[in-house]
């Protein structure tokens, strides 16, 4: 799928992947090992890649702008690892700019995931005020409340204890499953504790 | 709207200040210079209906030697002819004068007075009367007649005050017959005719009637005797030419009329030429302001762009807080400047009035506005448009 020339061969670079929907995978690297390029990558943020990648046999490589947009907007969820926070804003208010996009999620739902997470005290507090477990909770309800065929979690447990992990994890999945979308997680370590996981490793 | 406060942050009201006020300044200038100019030109237009612009009246310089001798300043053939061959004329013509006595009177408020006075004619291809209205059937009674404003001032304010008789108005003019009694110098042939004034010009200085009825009465009741043309009527193709002024004093020659004129407007377009100039250079400053500004706001918030990005907003929407500030900042300069100019213009409408001007064109200076406002809007929206694609694929 990837190529690279600095990067030695692995399941990835180098190799074909085809990731469906329906299917949960964990992308498993070291540190530095290129798991936030690859999502990058999967997202049109980033293109210094090498070889082909392609949704539905079509070269992302030539989708434009706008259509990168919609894709974002109505198929492609995204929780980047830096998470991508207004600090400013308080986490309904950051949920919401998301939700709002899609308009197809209401606000009972919402509440009952921050209810889920134990974060549903905190739902009008500034998120740069939060410690980043609370913050990496606040982004992964964010990252659900939207139409998606894939949802792409870049290490979206790193700080969060199992308890919280496991709760996580039954969220992303009853979501992807409820639309029969696919999920890609990465993790260096401390992975999101989805079930059925298939795992390469990069 | 949360977007909007985002996108807004780091926005500096003194940055975005200083644009409205360098705005504002440089379109007041610009729309008040073109107003003004619009409302003063008119003080200097000759537009009498009569004669085209494009029309001088020429006549050599009257000096104590021709009061002396007796002699006429008339032209020559060889000097219209030299004339001619200017490459700034198109084409010259003469005026004809009577060559007998015409005396005319008129009844007013039961009164009567009478006067002796002139005609001259000039081709009729330059006078521009509706065709129905000038020109003379020979043998018809009545004749049409063109008569200079001055002479109606003259009376009006000069004479008729003086002597206690009634002011007579253009239009009462227009409808009241003339009697002229036209006789030869012997007084042997004489006619009467009916005189009909259709109009009064500001730039032929005398008392015209149709070529026809010249050509016609001339024959008829004058001596037969050949006078030279004393005053030319001619076309020239480019009235702001200095080789007419330098002919014109080479030759010892006067242009009747708007000489002066002339000089107050081409000072007055040349004084509107720097206003506008300063006022184009201000405005363009301001524009300059508002994308260095634009330019460091949108830098500041370079990150919040690119996550807005990333989480799907349509670049269009992303954009949309900082057009709406170019927008309204704009249109607050712009309805600033035209509310100072109302202001302004007021200041200056009733003392120009008196003076004949006042009634320029109202939509043109803001027309102009607009059109500078519109170009600062544009470029300045389509920058912002540049700037959130450059943010779209890198975050730093």
């Amino acid at each position: 799928m990837f190529e690279n020339e600095s990067i030695p061969n692995s399941e990835v670079w180098r190799s074909d992947v085809v990731f469906r929907r329906g299917e949960r995978w964990l992308v498993e690297a070291a540190s530095g090992g290129g798991k936030s390029s690859l999502c990058a990558y999967m997202f049109g943020s980033r293109t210094d890649y090498l070889g082909r990648l392609y949704f539905n046999d079509v070269d992302v490589s030539g989708i434009p702008v706008a259509e990168w947009q919609r894709l974002r907007r109505c198929h492609i969820a995204y929780l980047p690892q830096e998470l991508a926070l207004f600090p400013e804003l308080t986490a309904l208010e950051n949920i919401r700019l998301k939700a709002s996009l899609a308009g197809d999620v209401q606000e009972e739902r919402i509440a009952g995931w921050l209810k889920e997470l134990g974060i549903d005290s905190r739902a009008d507090y500034p998120v740069g005020r939060m410690s980043i477990g609370q913050q990496q909770r606040v982004a992964i309800i964010r990252s659900i409340c939207q139409p998606f065929d894939f949802i792409v979690l870049d290490e979206p447990v790193s700080h969060l204890d199992e308890e919280n992990n496991r709760i996580a994890a039954r969220m992303v999945m009853r979501e992807a499953d409820r639309q029969g979308a696919g999920i890609i997680t990465t993790s260096v370590g401390n992975r999101l504790l989805l079930d059925s996981l298939k795992t390469i490793k990069l | 709207m949360i977007i909007n406060r985002l996108l807004r942050k780091n926005m500096s009201p003194a940055r975005i200040a200083g644009f409205v006020l360098s705005n504002f300044i440089g379109l007041a200038i610009v729309v008040a210079g073109l107003q003004f100019f619009q409302d003063v030109k008119s003080i200097y237009s000759d537009d009498d209906g009569f004669i085209k612009k494009d029309y001088l009246v020429v006549n050599k310089k009257v000096t104590s030697a021709n009061t002396v001798e007796g002699k006429a300043a008339a032209f020559s053939a060889e000097e219209i002819s030299d004339l001619e061959r200017q490459p700034w004329v198109r084409k010259v013509g003469r005026f004809s004068s009577v060559d007998y006595r015409v005396t005319a009177s008129v009844q007013t408020g039961g009164r009567g007075m009478s006067t002796y006075m002139f005609f001259e004619s000039i081709p009729s291809e330059f006078i521009d009367v509706a065709g129905s209205q000038w020109g003379y059937r020979p043998g018809s009674g009545e004749v049409p007649i063109i008569i200079s404003k001055d002479y109606l001032t003259l009376y009006n304010f000069g004479f008729a005050s003086s002597a206690g008789l009634p002011q007579l108005s253009e239009s009462f003019m227009g409808g009241v017959p003339l009697r002229l009694h036209v006789a030869s110098e012997d007084g042997i042939r004489s006619a009467d005719f009916s005189g009909r004034v259709v109009g009064f010009s500001n730039r032929l200085n005398t008392i015209l009637v149709p070529q026809e009825f010249m050509e016609w009465s001339n024959e008829r009741f004058g001596s037969s005797s050949v006078k030279d043309a004393s005053r030319l009527i001619v076309d020239v193709s480019s009235p702001g030419d200095v080789a007419i002024g330098s002919y014109i004093e080479e030759h010892g020659l006067e242009v009747a009329g708007d000489k002066r004129s002339s000089q107050a407007s081409f000072l007055l377009n040349v004084i509107t030429g720097i206003i506008l100039a300063v006022g184009v250079v201000i405005t363009v400053l301001s524009f300059f302001i508002l994308m260095l500004s634009l330019t460091v706001l949108m830098e500041k918030n370079r990150e919040k762009i690119h996550t807005l990005l990333q989480l799907g907003y349509p670049l269009r929407r992303v954009g949309a807080p900082y057009r709406a500030l170019i927008a309204w900042s704009c249109a607050g300069a712009y309805l600033l400047a035209l509310a100072v100019v109302y202001g302004f213009r007021l200041s200056y409408l009733h003392q120009l009035e008196g003076l004949g001007g006042g009634h320029g064109n109202l939509w043109l200076a803001p027309a102009a506005g607009l059109g500078l406002t519109a170009v600062i809007v544009v470029l300045n929206s389509l920058a912002v448009g540049r700037r959130v694609e450059r943010a779209w694929r890198i975050s730093r």
